[in-house]
């Protein structure tokens, strides 16, 4: 009955518009929750499609950054001092190879120091391969390196070069991939589209300056090269800046740009990772790298996006045209055929 | 004249189909290249392809910081023996202070050495790369490359080799996004098959019927109450609640239907293959990958947590390239076979294993599109009723 009846009522006030101005407080009131309801839908919407996923992927990867400090600041310095057991170790025998030479034999010292020095260094690649840094935990650990990591999960780029080391660090890098990786992916469609969409009005925009032309209104496709255009000063304009900064090849740094907007990410060149380097503008390299991934992979998404559509416009013309020449080569064919036959004919005919 | 216009007849007859053939031929093969079976091997020899090309760009190459690292050494050879000439000119030497400016001098080496390693040396005196790219080590860097995993265990050094690996990637990352479309909608089609026959039992004599049984009784029952259910609670508008048994009874219809009337002629596509059973999937796919490698490469101290977190990495493309299997010190290792072994192995491990991933994603996408479009009608069919 209630429903039949709320049924009526809305009819009612929408068939009557005179009505509205006569505040009947239930009215009113289902006018606020609506009101609200609408509210929350628009937030859904927003935080769905938007700017508000990207503001999503941002918070992810701030709280992921949050609790992978934390875990992995308690871990030990299990390695460094393991390091410090096999440099002892080498200071002995560096000792021993001294007392050996003692008299001061300059070649042989050389030899076996240097034979001693090198299985210090196969010792200490052997622990680096497992993770060793040189750092100590908290050093590697800080807020910018830990965001650069968890992009770096959830964008699947994996360079390498910190990784977690404790058990519970590596559990939570498995869950954070399995929840971070849908989103990352909702982020690059979402992404896509709206960089399409700015990129298509620019491109309107500029070649309706350049054209001159009205009244001529087809639609505009942005063509493919277009984009690679946009990718390649992207991948340029990264390169010259990593070069710059890390003091890196110039062929260095655009395969570095290259590999990790490709997202295999092999992690030899890293920015902002050398030892020897100040730590304050390792942080400023990596924060400025965190935001090139992040637009670079917003503009990859976007030109797959423009490319997808071009093709298939593309596509379908082609379709259109081959079904063309095949109708007309059909009937072509056809009428050849005919004529033929009626040669035979006249012929028969003679 | 008349003959030579049959002869020109006739070699048009001839012609023609000769051309249509080499055409079909020409399409049969590019449709066989580019389906199933053909795509896997365009796949494993574009692999093959890239590992012989980067392995003659980059064997036999001088890598530069291998030889900066036995420079590095012996410079500092050379070091510590000027520091014992000095130690020893002052007074007699002593043990202790002898090991505090030792300990100092290493601990500088040591930076300088980390930061060499971190580009790329791996600890062998191995100066021109022979033993890090071996065939199998080459096929699993092109397949890292092309899987966008990249471990980064071995990489280019060598500026050619850096171009090459650029183009190698951009041809190669298309190509194997092909494989597994394709892969995993032909896996996923079988295994669609598989579990409609076998796990289902349709092809048991009596399981079939007696189930087809159950759930029309079942339908039956739940009509039968929804009717009751109705009458009693909106009594009065009656008007409502055939709306509403109609309503019920659609859904149930549609997603019945073909099992209700074709127990023979059974139809493998409307076949919903639940998502645990797909999670089943992968989860035991990644075990059964970690207890392997965990055997493997105990003797490198690889927990089973290690392994299975090696799997995940590596199934999801991440690709740290902390943990891979048969990545010990080169200078080490002894038994070159059985790293080979073990290269290709983990190789095979991740084509196939992408391919399941992928057929996996493939039904649970088809599953998750069902269960959503089941939800929207009901919240539609709900809203329409208020």
């Amino acid at each position: 009955m209630e429903i039949s009846n709320e049924r009526r009522g809305r009819s009612i006030s929408r068939g009557r518009t005179p009505t509205r101005y006569g505040y009947t407080p239930p009215r009113a009131q289902r006018r606020h929750r609506e009101t609200v309801k609408e509210c929350c839908k628009k937030i859904i919407t927003f935080m769905c499609t938007q700017v508000g996923v990207g503001a999503l992927l941002i918070g992810y990867t701030v709280i992921g950054a949050l609790v992978f400090t934390h875990l992995e600041k308690r871990g030990k310095n299990i390695e460094s001092s393991e390091v410090e057991t096999y440099r002892n170790a080498t200071v002995k025998k560096l000792f021993q190879v001294v007392m050996k030479h003692n008299i001061l034999n300059r070649e042989g010292f050389k030899v076996d120091a240097n034979k001693v020095l090198k299985l210090h260094q196969s010792h200490v690649t052997q622990i680096f391969k497992h993770g060793y840094d040189e750092r100590t935990v908290d050093e590697i650990w800080t807020f910018p390196a830990a965001l650069m990591f968890c992009l770096s999960i959830i964008t699947m780029v994996g360079y390498g070069n910190m990784v977690p080391k404790t058990n519970e660090g590596k559990i939570l890098t498995m869950v954070y991939a399995i929840f971070g990786l849908p989103l990352y992916i909702l982020y690059f469609k979402n992404m896509g589209t709206i960089f399409a969409g700015c990129f298509k009005w620019i491109y309107r925009r500029i070649y309706e300056c350049s054209t001159e032309k009205e009244g001529n209104r087809k639609k505009i496709i942005v063509p493919s090269t277009a984009c690679l255009w946009v990718i390649f000063a992207y991948i340029l304009t990264g390169a010259i800046m990593f070069s710059e900064w890390e003091h890196w090849d110039f062929l260095d740094s655009t395969y570095f740009c290259i590999t990790s907007l490709c997202k295999i990410g092999f992690g030899d060149l890293v920015p902002g990772a050398d030892v020897n380097a100040s730590n304050h503008g390792n942080q400023t390299k990596i924060v400025i790298n965190f935001l090139y991934m992040l637009l670079g992979l917003g503009l990859i998404a976007m030109c797959y996006n423009l490319m997808r559509e071009e093709t298939r416009v593309k596509l379908n013309e082609m379709n259109e045209d081959f079904n063309q020449c095949l109708e007309d080569t059909k009937i072509r064919f056809m009428a050849c055929c005919r004529k033929h036959k009626q040669n035979n004919r006249q012929y028969e005919g003679y | 004249m008349d003959r030579r216009r049959s002869m020109r007849r006739s070699g048009r007859r001839y012609r023609r189909p000769w051309l249509k053939k080499c055409k079909e031929y020409m399409r049969n093969f590019i449709a066989f290249l580019f389906s199933n079976v053909g795509i896997i091997g365009l796949v494993i020899g574009y692999t093959i392809a890239g590992s012989f090309m980067i392995q003659a760009l980059e064997r036999g190459k001088p890598i530069p910081v291998q030889s900066q690292a036995m420079g590095n050494r012996t410079l500092f050879a050379k070091k510590l023996w000027n520091l014992t000439m000095e130690l020893n000119a002052n007074v007699k030497l002593q043990e202790k202070e002898y090991r505090a400016a030792v300990d100092i001098k290493l601990v500088e080496f040591q930076k300088i050495f980390v930061n060499l390693t971190r580009r790329g040396y791996d600890g062998s005196d191995d100066a021109n790369g022979f033993k890090s790219w071996s065939f199998a080590g080459a096929f699993l860097y092109c397949l890292t490359v092309i899987t966008t995993i990249g471990y980064g265990n071995i990489w280019a050094h060598t500026p050619q080799g850096k171009i090459a690996s650029i183009v190698y990637a951009i041809i190669g990352m298309p190509l194997f996004l092909l494989y597994l479309s394709n892969i995993g909608d032909v896996m996923a089609k079988s295994f669609k098959w598989i579990y409609a026959n076998f796990c289902l039992c349709r092809w048991c004599p009596g399981v079939a019927k007696r189930r087809a049984e159950r759930r029309i009784q079942r339908d039956q029952q739940m009509e039968d109450n929804d009717s009751n259910q109705n009458t009693d609670s909106s009594s009065g508008s009656t008007n409502v609640s055939i709306k509403m048994a109609n309503m019920n009874s659609r859904p149930s219809v549609v997603s019945e239907g073909p099992t209700l009337f074709s127990d023979e002629s059974y139809d493998v596509e409307s076949v919903n293959v639940p998502i645990t059973v797909c999670l089943m999937i992968m989860v035991g796919y990644i075990c059964g990958g970690a207890i392997l490698f965990f055997r493997w490469e105990f003797d490198s101290g690889w927990t089973f947590l290690d392994a299975s977190y090696f799997c995940f990495i590596s199934l999801s493309t991440i690709g740290f390239g902390d943990f891979v299997p048969g990545d010990k010190i080169y200078g080490q290792v002894e038994f070159d076979e059985i790293l080979e072994l073990k290269f290709v192995f983990c190789s095979m491990y991740l084509m196939l294993g992408m391919a399941l991933i992928a057929m996996c994603f493939n039904l649970m996408q088809e599953e998750v599109i069902n269960k959503i479009r089941n939800s929207i009608r009901t919240v539609k069919y709900i809203f329409r009723c208020r």
